[in-house]
């Protein structure tokens, strides 16, 4: 019985991980936590911002985030930091500002999910892309990222150029 | 021709009547670039007027830490009076709803539980057991609720408790849950109405379908809650990517609610099914049969391809209704306001001191028992500091 319920546990854990959320098996944290983890590390940040039951997000955890290499590049060169777009819970900002992370889309000016933003490691916004992307899109944006062609370029500009 | 339908615009514009606005003024008395007031609680009830006085609550962390803070100022007084620091420990998202006789209520979410005190004097009380937050208040028919979303489990649940002042003192029945059964996924920021029969309408986000969508029960007596259902007319399960196997569904969120005339309740939210624009503000009302109708959009064409935000209804018994929250369709963000006219949400409306250059945002708004409006909302200045700032209108 015991055996039983914990499995029942487990199964309801592991829907409730399916239906939300940042891909499975990559090493999101949340707001805080990566950015006190970047500034240890100097690794810039991805912040997926998403939303629970989200389509967009869904097929891009599929399509997109299985891809092996790709989990391994951001994985290993980016803190991972997975915001809720409707949560209550509370982050703080650079500035010191404690704002809930629903509140986190306003200052984003959010208008889809996902929203991909790319943060300096001191917490300074980059870039922040919206909707569904690619594999060889977020390969891009790596490469725009911690090249440092963000400094010089634009994205459009560092995407026409790209060889 | 032109000139033409200017003199027409003139004239139509004088016939009809409008909000009329007073001169704005700034609550909070402390500010500073680092300082950062917030007004997000839950149902938005960051100001309530009792008798001739007005009472405004919000967060800042001048302290070092975050604190909640209320402000007050008599009707016939240029300005308001310094605040009162409401909370000893870390405090947010605390909400304020009047009594007679120029006292007032006020709520807050302090070291992880959720607090009320009766006002001026009075002690503050603690309203929850477990760890909790999000508390709102609602007021009416001689009743006065309180609701917020408390651990139960894994998870939060909404919780309503009856509060009663007896002999200067707040008192709270113990919390009844919405639900009996322990709940299955994340409940929260709660929205109370009394309508003029005594009944309590409760409307909360809830993600027990695997998305956030608002819920609502009512209950005749405070204790026992009918079923919950969607405020939301999109069915379980629906939305774009659901035939496609892609997410569970749209998301809405922050509910409001509002009594409304007799004995009707009206909500809006914060609705993201046109997922393209970002979140619409959607109405729902229940004309007094505790069963809320089919859904209304309720800002005009030229903010639907705009994310609108912070939205409340706010509505009176003489049969008033209107809704705010902030957007950015003019280039940055300004409030807003829609009157209903009977049939429907008229044309967005900015508030004149709260638009322009800038950004004015959160804003939360009561109507007074002679029919006056007053709203608060954020004024942002980086270097300045941000301004909690006030301003009354009478329908004219």
């Amino acid at each position: 019985m015991t055996l039983i319920k914990m499995v029942l546990t487990a199964s309801c854990l592991w829907a409730t991980a399916v239906q939300a959320d940042p891909p499975p098996g990559y090493p999101f944290v949340g707001f805080d936590a990566g950015l006190k983890a970047a500034h240890e590390s100097n690794k810039p940040i991805f912040l997926y911002f998403g939303r629970y039951g989200c389509a967009w997000c869904d097929h891009t955890n599929k399509k997109t985030f299985s891809d092996a290499e790709l989990k391994k590049l951001y994985s290993d060169n980016y803190v991972l930091v997975y915001v809720d777009a409707e949560s209550g819970r509370r982050l703080t900002l650079p500035s010191g500002e404690r704002i809930t992370e629903a509140e986190l889309g306003v200052r984003l000016q959010a208008f889809a999910t996902p929203l991909f933003v790319y943060l300096t490691p001191q917490g300074d916004k980059i870039m922040q892309i919206p909707g569904f992307k690619t594999v060889q899109d977020f390969r891009d944006f790596d490469r725009y990222v911690r090249g440092g062609y963000y400094k010089q370029k634009t994205l459009l500009q560092f995407l026409d150029g790209k060889s | 021709m032109r000139a033409a339908a200017l003199l027409f615009a003139v004239v139509a514009g004088t016939a009809h009547a409008g909000w009329q606005w007073s001169t704005p003024l700034t609550v909070n008395t402390v500010r500073g670039a680092r300082i950062f007031p917030h007004m997000e609680s839950a149902n938005r009830r960051n100001v309530a007027v009792s008798g001739t006085t007005v009472g405004v609550v919000w967060e800042d962390n001048r302290s070092g830490s975050t604190q909640c803070y209320l402000a007050t100022k008599p009707a016939a007084a240029a300005s308001f009076q310094p605040e009162i620091r409401l909370s000893q420990a870390e405090c947010y998202e605390p909400v304020v709803i009047a009594l007679d006789g120029g006292r007032f209520v006020a709520a807050w979410e302090e070291a992880g539980k959720v607090h009320a005190r009766l006002l001026p004097g009075g002690a503050a009380v603690t309203l929850s057991n477990a760890g909790a937050g999000q508390v709102t208040l609602a007021a009416g028919a001689g009743k006065l609720y309180a609701a917020w979303a408390e651990q139960a489990g894994r998870f939060r649940h909404i919780v309503v408790s009856r509060l009663e002042v007896r002999a200067g003192t707040l008192q709270a029945a113990p919390a009844q849950p919405i639900e009996a059964a322990p709940p299955t996924d994340e409940q929260g920021w709660p929205a109370l109405a009394v309508a003029g029969d005594g009944s309590v309408t409760v409307a909360w986000e809830d993600r027990r379908d695997h998305h956030t969508v608002p819920l609502t029960s009512h209950s005749s007596d405070g204790r026992n809650f009918v079923a919950p259902v969607r405020l939301s007319d999109l069915r379980k399960g629906g939305g774009q990517g659901s035939a496609l196997g892609l997410g569970a569904g749209t998301g809405a969120m922050r509910p409001t609610l509002t009594a409304w005339g007799a004995q009707g309740v009206v909500a809006i939210w914060l609705d993201k099914r046109d997922f393209l624009s970002g979140y619409d503000v959607y109405a729902a009302f229940d004309p007094g049969t505790r069963r809320f109708g089919p859904n209304v959009k309720v800002q005009d064409s030229f903010g639907d391809n705009m994310a609108q935000w912070h939205a409340q209804i706010v509505g009176g018994a003489d049969g008033r209704l209107l809704a705010l929250w902030d957007d950015a369709r003019d280039g940055t963000p300004d409030v807003w306001l829609a009157n209903w006219d009977g049939a429907a949400f008229g044309d967005n409306v900015a508030v004149p001191a709260a638009a322009g250059p800038g950004v004015q945002s959160d804003p939360a708004a009561t109507l007074d028992a002679a029919g006056m409006l007053h709203v608060v909302w954020l004024e942002q200045d980086e270097q300045a500091g941000t301004r909690v700032r006030y301003a009354r209108a009478e329908w004219k």
